[in-house]
């Protein structure tokens, strides 16, 4: 049992860096309960079509996304993550988006400095209205991140798990 | 270990269409925690509903997961079934596998399939972490606040009071009655607006459970729902009201002449002024703006004439509080300022008026008698052409929304212009009537016939003076030909747009506003006279353009909603809020500071068990927390957790694919 | 710069006025050239304290340790310092009333090979800005820009895969001791989020990824609180570059909130505690 996972191991440690023909990306999306959420809810009764990639966690607001929360889903499911919340100024919770904001910027460009490209951080503002422009903006994520092909960095060691 | 139930909808074939249920039903049976899966055509029908509360008893169910919906629309459905079934109903997770799936992916069967199975994961591995949640009690404070005493403010404060709930009822002017008052008669049944307005007026001010507060503005609001502290500036009207008897000396004798509000400037009132003779209060007040006495300190007149005594120039402003449990904002409207049509001449040419001045001067107690007057020369007017839609619908210089009454006002206009100037003759230009509304369609026809006003169908492109007249071109559509028109005076139809200093409130009360500045109810269909911030409701304009019946069966709604709430001496509120781990908290503080709600507060607790030592922490006041978040998502401790949204939970759900 | 002989007296002064419970200041290591911080406790041993430009380390840290919690404490604080200080007071960490604060108008301390610290040489607040008595005389602050240090300039400019092989390499060489987080002033917490039970959910194991995810999330809870003192730096036993992700944020930070650097301006929280209106949105769609 060792040997095997040990081998595995060994196998993975030069990762492919060329995508599988069948390989599809997994985007992690993070989106506030009140506006983006509610746009993505839109978005399908408009049955607006949209790549397949995207998992959406519904938090209340986008205040609630700790950076964890990004560096987490890097290290272990996604090959990106977007985080939506509502327009400035329309935050449900007064002024949540903006403390978001900040983090955001912090969290994308730490993460580009230590090697991820910074289309697999992205963040949109969405309200409960936008389906189209949610269905775009998956679209457009979704894209950036089929281009720069699979996320392997600190990745290896997670691999046995699945 | 937990025990894992998931009902997997096949939405009749909203789901089953374009993901292979059976499969997703097959692919979550293999998930260890997952004791019990099964799928049904409508999980959110009874005997959907049935087959989880039967599984939660028959397989012992830790949590449920449905598949189905968005959460948005059926969580509250499937948490009763838990409820029902005796579960505690936040160990429920939904996985929106219809408006994040099926509706979205439908070219694609095995993709929708595959996100299917990966969003019912992710709901089974958060619901895996979830905990037992109860419902929070907090007590409430039986007391409304009503901002505005226009006539929305005027019957909600009524209708709450006759159940014998004390209102607070603010006004920024000196009087209440708002834009009502200002209105001669009203469609459809043209009753004299005075009539039926100012005897509610009169009940407002004798009523026993209303305290008026005229002259005041809400500055500040600050708490939640059912406990709301409010800060009101009660401005100085240098006038004693205790003593004043309304007696009328002073504002006769004043020097001072200023345009006057209530009639649209089209005549001057004093300084000291009473808005008009039928308000209520009915007590002067000194506009301190003009008032030379408190400009330059000369005159002192109407101290002088005032045999009770009742000036006092040394008044300041006073700031009120009241504990208030609810909040009904009725601020109205405004009129749109037309000033954009620089074509038609609007600020040059005298005679161009708008419908709210045309109002005033038809009315019985107007600045003119009664009688429309051409404010260039003073002549009664023969010809007048009344022009819609300006402003309204209208992307380009104006606002895109139908204001909704204008159509009605000037078939109106039409009407009283027939009753008072003997033959004259009326033009509406105009781009479509719309009269729906209880005999407003009857009340168009009438007055077409009876009136004979010529309507053309089309927009005006241009108005210039010839002679004394104006010369109003524009198009029929109906015949495919420019007219043009001799007015003596013109009538613009201005469109209803929301009040300037809407945005400002609305930060102030913390709830949101349309783009046009409109406060926005919560539900466009189903929740219309809420706001989203619990206790908060709208009537009247300030939510969107409507008539007074429309503005009264809401103002109506309000009060009964108001009701609902004080119904019990205390409310149930949402658990979903932040909690503080003491043992874990640091006690930087940081969190006070990015709390909106100002939810969280200090507390000395015991550095160890029984310590008398003491150290300060954090504290959630669980009345005011509304489930945010920042604060958790700040916490460096990890010290607070949102419940139902707690760190375990949302790793679990980003691991879990 | 040698301030030993002023140190020595106040701190005898301050014992024998009855002022202070203990005080922490510098003495040599015994065996080199080197000093380690001392904590005293009476007047017998002033004569130990010493300072120099070997005077390297962060006297703050100590006060998060229960010999000096709900003690009347001196301390001797160069810039760095007194900006980790004055985070501990907004943060209320520490009573202002307890301390006596010696502050130094410092002119850059050293390393092992005598060479100026890299952060001196960027440094742009030199003196103390909170103190009860300063030394020395301060430099001319308005010739002090703030620069972006040289490491991350460097970086910044090297291809994405090249800053991917270099981070992994710093993560994989990680060994998980924490020694950083117990040497930073600012990393006080009753419970770090990594020694919780939820632990799990942070990977606790030693692995590259592990100390990516743990060092990441470290990072940013000091993101707009770290004073670049670099304490966490010389406590790592293998020699991680730590500051870069220290002053990738400061930076970034620096550059588009229009903040101050952490902890100059008393009552001042970190960045991430407030917001402006006018925070950059062009990087949101």
């Amino acid at each position: 049992m060792e040997a095997a996972i040990k081998d595995q191991l060994v196998s993975i440690e030069k990762p492919e860096l060329v995508a599988p023909p069948d390989w599809e990306p997994v985007i992690m999306g993070i989106l506030c309960n009140w506006c983006s959420y509610a746009g993505s809810d839109l978005t399908g009764t408009s049955r607006i079509q949209y790549p397949p990639n995207i998992r959406i966690i519904r938090v209340p607001c986008s205040s609630r996304v700790d950076p964890w929360f990004l560096i987490k889903s890097l290290q272990t499911t996604a090959d990106g993550v977007l985080v939506s919340g509502c327009h400035p100024g329309d935050c449900h919770y007064i002024s949540g988006n903006y403390f978001a904001r900040r983090r955001f910027l912090v969290t994308k460009k730490l993460l580009n400095f230590v090697g991820f490209h910074e289309n697999r951080i992205q963040f949109s503002w969405v309200s409960a209205a936008e389906g189209p422009k949610f269905a775009k903006v998956v679209n457009k994520v979704t894209e950036d991140i089929k281009k720069l092909g699979p996320l392997h960095l600190y990745k290896k060691e997670n691999f046995e798990k699945k | 270990m937990a025990r894992v139930g998931v009902f997997v909808c096949f939405c009749g074939a909203n789901i089953a269409d374009y993901v292979d249920v059976p499969q997703v039903v097959e692919e979550v049976k293999r998930i260890k925690e997952v004791k019990f899966a099964t799928e049904y055509k409508y999980m959110c029908s009874d005997p959907g509903q049935g087959m989880i509360r039967d599984a939660i008893v028959q397989y012992k169910l830790t949590s449920i997961v449905v598949a189905a919906c968005s959460p948005r629309m059926h969580e509250k459905t499937f948490r009763k079934a838990l409820s029902d079934a005796g579960m505690n109903p936040y160990l429920l997770e939904v996985a929106n596998i219809r408006e994040h799936s099926s509706w979205v992916h439908q070219k694609n069967k095995k993709a929708a399939t595959d996100k299917a199975m990966d969003l019912c994961r992710m709901a089974v591995a958060k619901s895996i972490a979830n905990e037992q949640l109860h419902e929070i009690s907090v007590p409430v404070t039986k007391r409304a606040l009503v901002i505005g005493g226009g006539i929305a403010g005027i019957q909600a404060a009524l209708d709450i009071a006759d159940a014998r709930i004390p209102v607070v009822l603010v006004e920024r002017s000196p009087s209440i009655g708002g834009k009502m008052a200002q209105l001669d008669e009203t469609f459809p049944t043209l009753d004299c607006a005075q009539c039926i307005l100012t005897p509610k007026m009169v009940d407002v001010a004798s009523h026993p459970y209303i305290e008026l507060i005229p002259y005041s503005e809400v500055i500040e609001l600050q708490g939640f729902v059912g406990n709301y502290k409010v800060k009101i500036r009660k401005k100085a009207s240098y006038v004693n009201f205790k003593t004043c008897t309304g007696c009328g000396a002073c504002w006769q004798k004043c020097p001072v002449k200023v345009p006057n509000e209530y009639n649209m400037g089209i005549d001057k009132r004093k300084a000291i002024y009473t808005p008009f003779p039928q308000a209520v209060p009915n007590k002067p007040v000194i506009d301190a703006e003009h008032c030379t006495m408190l400009l330059k300190g000369k005159c002192g007149i109407c101290a002088k004439v005032c045999d009770k005594g009742s000036i006092d120039y040394t008044m300041q402003d006073e700031i009120i509080e009241r504990e208030i449990g609810a909040v009904v904002v009725a601020t109205g409207y405004d009129m749109w300022d037309p000033k954009p049509y620089e074509e038609y001449g609007v600020g040059r040419f005298k005679d161009i008026i708008t419908s709210l001045e045309f109002e005033r001067m038809v009315s019985a107690n107007g600045p003119t008698n009664g009688l429309p007057l051409r404010p260039s020369d003073g002549k009664v007017p023969k010809n007048v052409v009344f022009i819609k839609c300006v402003g309204s619908r209208d992307e380009a210089k104006g606002i895109e929304y139908c204001s909704k009454i204008c159509c009605m006002y000037t078939t109106k206009h039409t009407i009283l212009l027939h009753h008072k100037v003997h033959g004259s003759h009326a033009y509406v230009f105009y781009m479509d009537i719309r009269a729906a509304g209880k005999g407003y369609e009857e009340f168009v026809k009438k007055a077409q016939v009876d009136t004979g006003t010529t309507y053309l169908r089309g927009r005006v492109s241009k108005i210039y003076k010839k002679g004394d007249k104006l010369m109003v071109r524009g198009e029929d559509a109906q015949i495919g030909q420019v007219v043009e028109v001799e007015a003596d005076l013109v009538v613009l139809a201005t469109a209803v747009s929301a009040p300037k200093d809407n945005p400002d409130l609305a930060r102030l009360l913390g709830i949101s506003y349309d783009k046009y500045g409109y406060l926005s109810e919560a539900h466009p269909k189903l929740r219309p006279v809420e706001t989203a911030k619990a206790g908060i409701f709208l009537a009247g304009c300030t939510q969107a353009p409507k008539d007074i019946p429309e503005t009264v069966s809401q103002a109506s709604a309000c009060a009964a909603k108001v009701c609902g709430l004080f119904a019990g001496d205390t409310m149930k509120k949402d658990p979903m809020i932040s909690t503080i781990n003491n043992e874990y908290c640091s006690g930087c503080q940081n969190c006070l500071n990015v709390c909106p709600y100002g939810a969280i507060v200090t507390d000395d607790v015991p550095v160890g068990h029984g310590s008398k030592d003491l150290r300060t922490v954090a504290k959630i006041n669980e009345g005011v927390c509304q489930g945010c978040g920042s604060c958790v998502a700040i916490c460096r401790s990890m010290a607070i957790n949102l419940a139902g949204f707690t760190d375990p939970q949302i790793i679990n759900e980003i691991v879990s694919i | 710069m040698n301030y030993t002989n002023q140190i020595q007296e106040i701190a005898a002064k301050l014992f024998a006025e009855g002022k202070i419970d203990v005080f922490v200041g510098y003495r040599m290591n015994g065996f080199d050239d080197n000093q380690v911080p001392v904590l005293i406790t009476g007047p017998q041993d002033v004569s130990k304290l010493v300072f120099t430009d070997k005077s390297v380390f962060n006297l703050v840290n100590y006060l998060k340790t229960d010999h000096t919690r709900k003690k009347r404490v001196g301390l001797v604080v160069k810039g760095c310092d007194s900006r980790a200080l004055n985070l501990m007071l907004t943060e209320k960490q520490v009573k202002r009333e307890n301390l006596y604060v010696v502050g130094i108008c410092c002119e850059g301390v050293v390393d092992d090979a005598g060479q100026k610290m890299q952060n001196c040489l960027e440094c742009i607040v030199p003196e103390a800005v909170v103190y009860d008595e300063l030394l020395g005389t301060a430099g001319k602050a308005e010739t002090r820009a703030y620069k972006v240090n040289v490491d991350i300039a460097a970086l910044a400019e090297k291809p994405l895969t090249e800053r991917a092989a270099y981070f992994e390499e710093v993560f994989e060489n990680c060994i998980r001791c924490n020694a950083c987080r117990h040497s930073c002033p600012l990393c006080y917490c009753a419970k770090c989020c990594i020694d919780q039970e939820t632990a799990a959910l942070y990977n606790g194991a030693n692995t590259t990824s592990a100390a990516f995810h743990a060092l990441m999330t470290w990072s940013l809870h000091l993101a707009g609180r770290c004073v670049d003192c670099r304490n966490c730096e010389k406590a790592c036993p293998s020699h991680l570059p730590l500051h870069l992700l220290h002053k990738q944020n400061e930076s970034v930070i620096y550059e588009n909130f229009q903040e101050h650097l952490a902890g100059v301006i008393p009552d001042d929280r970190g960045a991430f505690y407030k917001y402006s209106l006018k925070d950059p949105d062009d990087f949101i769609m």
